[in-house]
């Protein structure tokens, strides 16, 4: 008689696939999980702590380091949040501008999410043609914004900078190329046998579940919600744009992969319109005081960032700092369902499983 | 096994392209104007205003002024002005609030060093960081 006992197993902090310092206690028996517990707060930095003694203008860089893929969105919900408060109309040149920017980032965190995810998978190649686009997104923003990742782009009121001669042709040129480079990466991974093996049936949950355990973005669409803060509750001035939200039926990770790279293809169209209608010329910033104190009260926005709703509450006694601020984090609400998904899968599922929800944990641990 | 096969032809269709990595650090890397690197100090240009190390989000700027030596002067010259570049997160709002543009950014961002200490960096070494001065600098 051979005897079998339980094996506790740490996976990370310090583990590639999982996408930064995240640690998951999994006890396996054999090859399939019987219980996995996650473990976060090793990138924790407390931004909203930190945020009580900042001003308003200070805490936009910190928004950066959150979900640090796409900063823009989260630079975009505290300056939405701080401009809800204070009534301030932000001019046309910078809306455009900053959906411009948001959906750039968009595309590139969904290359980052595509590739990675591969990667994770054992295919190695995806992973460097996502980055190579990647790549000539970020030089567009940091020719926008002066930085590759931490943009500190927005500020109350409108956007830092204008954008510099050229750029918005070169968005321009990007979206046909884009959509080229999509049509190639369908035929690169989305029709291989091993791939689809890999994912197709894997980390299924309900409708119900999805929203039960507050999940957003991607992550609840898969399940045939049709939820996009975007479309249903339009915020700057998506409303003036026409896309689809993409939707799947079947809640597994193939699923999660298809809305994701359909997304980039969604995203592709706003941006195409949105260079369209660009506006000529005007102000970039809108009339707002020096010092920046949002009156006495609280907001609570909330905006779609590529991993989900992201919110903004800020609660304020009308001096230069918040009382308190609270960022609704996107990727720790994904995040709750993993030990439920987890539960009686082998070992080599859970990384497509945890790929497939695509976390970044910088915004896991705040 | 057709899926394989496309995706391999996807791959040998883009061995012929032009790469594009750069051969950093052998050759320098390309930085747009608005980049923004390290600061460079002008001493002759501050008037003491504690603007950029009051906006700081990390409290890296600590900055002392003195009296004018020419007694008919009103107003406060600089002393002493040091970056702390272990916390700085180079965010670009210390060159946003000065009004005489006597701290702006360059292109440089090599910051890497042997020692800790060797970050903290003074007025000195701050006005002698005088190559790549981004152009513009205000929106």
């Amino acid at each position: 008689m051979i005897r079998t006992e339980e094996m506790l197993l740490n996976v990370g902090p310090q583990h590639p696939s999982t996408h930064g310092v995240f640690r998951l206690v999994v006890k396996i028996d054999g090859e399939i999980i019987t219980e996995a517990k996650p473990v976060i707060g090793y990138l924790h930095r407390g931004t909203e702590k930190l945020a009580e003694n900042l001003q308003y203008t200070q805490i936009i860089p910190y928004t950066d380091r959150m979900d640090y893929l796409s900063a823009m969105t989260n630079n975009y919900v505290i300056c939405h949040a701080v401009e809800t408060m204070m009534g301030i109309e932000i001019p046309e040149r910078a809306e455009y501008l900053r959906v411009m920017a948001m959906e750039l980032g968009r595309v590139a965190s969904h290359l980052v999410s595509w590739g990675t995810f591969l990667l994770d998978l054992g295919a190695t190649s995806p992973f460097i043609f996502a980055f190579r686009e990647r790549e000539m997104i970020i030089n567009m923003l940091n020719e926008l914004s002066g930085a590759r990742l931490t943009f500190n782009y927005m500020r109350v009121g409108g956007v830092k900078w204008d954008a510099p001669e050229g750029w918005v042709e070169k968005v321009k040129e990007f979206i046909p190329y884009m959509r080229e480079q999509l049509v190639g990466y369908h035929q690169l991974v989305t029709g291989n046998e091993i791939f689809m093996n890999r994912v197709k049936g894997v980390g299924v949950y309900s409708k119900e579940d999805a929203i039960n355990y507050s999940l957003s973005g991607p992550t609840l669409r898969c399940t045939g919600v049709k939820w996009d803060l975007r479309k249903d509750e339009p915020y700057s001035i998506y409303d003036r744009f026409d896309f689809n939200v993409v939707t799947r039926e079947e809640g597994d990770a193939w699923a999660r992969y298809h809305v994701r790279l359909e997304e980039i293809e969604e995203s592709l169209k706003i941006l195409e319109q949105a260079v369209e209608q660009f506006p000529a010329e005007g102000e970039i910033l809108a009339k707002v005081p020096k010092i920046i104190k949002a009156p006495k009260g609280e907001a609570f926005v909330r905006i779609e960032s590529p991993r989900g709703e992201i919110g903004c509450y800020i609660a304020s006694d009308g001096k230069k700092e918040p009382y308190r601020l609270k960022f609704r984090r996107p990727s720790f609400y994904n995040l709750q369902i993993l030990p439920k998904l987890l539960k009686g899968e082998n070992m080599a599922n859970m990384i497509a499983i945890l790929g497939g929800i695509d976390i970044v944990l910088g915004e896991v641990d705040g | 096994m057709l899926g394989l096969a496309k995706g391999l032809s996807y791959t040998l269709k883009n061995l012929t392209r032009k790469k594009v990595t750069y051969d950093y650090p052998n050759e320098p890397l390309p930085v747009p104007d608005r980049f923004r690197g390290i600061q460079k100090f002008y001493p002759e240009k501050c008037i003491v205003c504690n603007q950029c190390a009051n906006i700081c989000p990390t409290e890296c700027i600590q900055l002392t002024g003195k009296k004018h030596p020419d007694p008919n002067k009103k107003g406060k010259i600089i002393d002493t002005y040091d970056i702390n570049f272990e916390i700085c997160i180079l965010c670009d709002l210390c060159t946003e609030v000065c009004p005489t543009e006597a701290i702006i950014m360059t292109n440089n961002f090599e910051l890497a060093e042997y020692s800790r200490d060797e970050l903290f960096k003074n007025l000195e070494w701050l006005d002698e960081n005088d190559e790549n001065i981004r152009k513009v600098n205000k929106a």
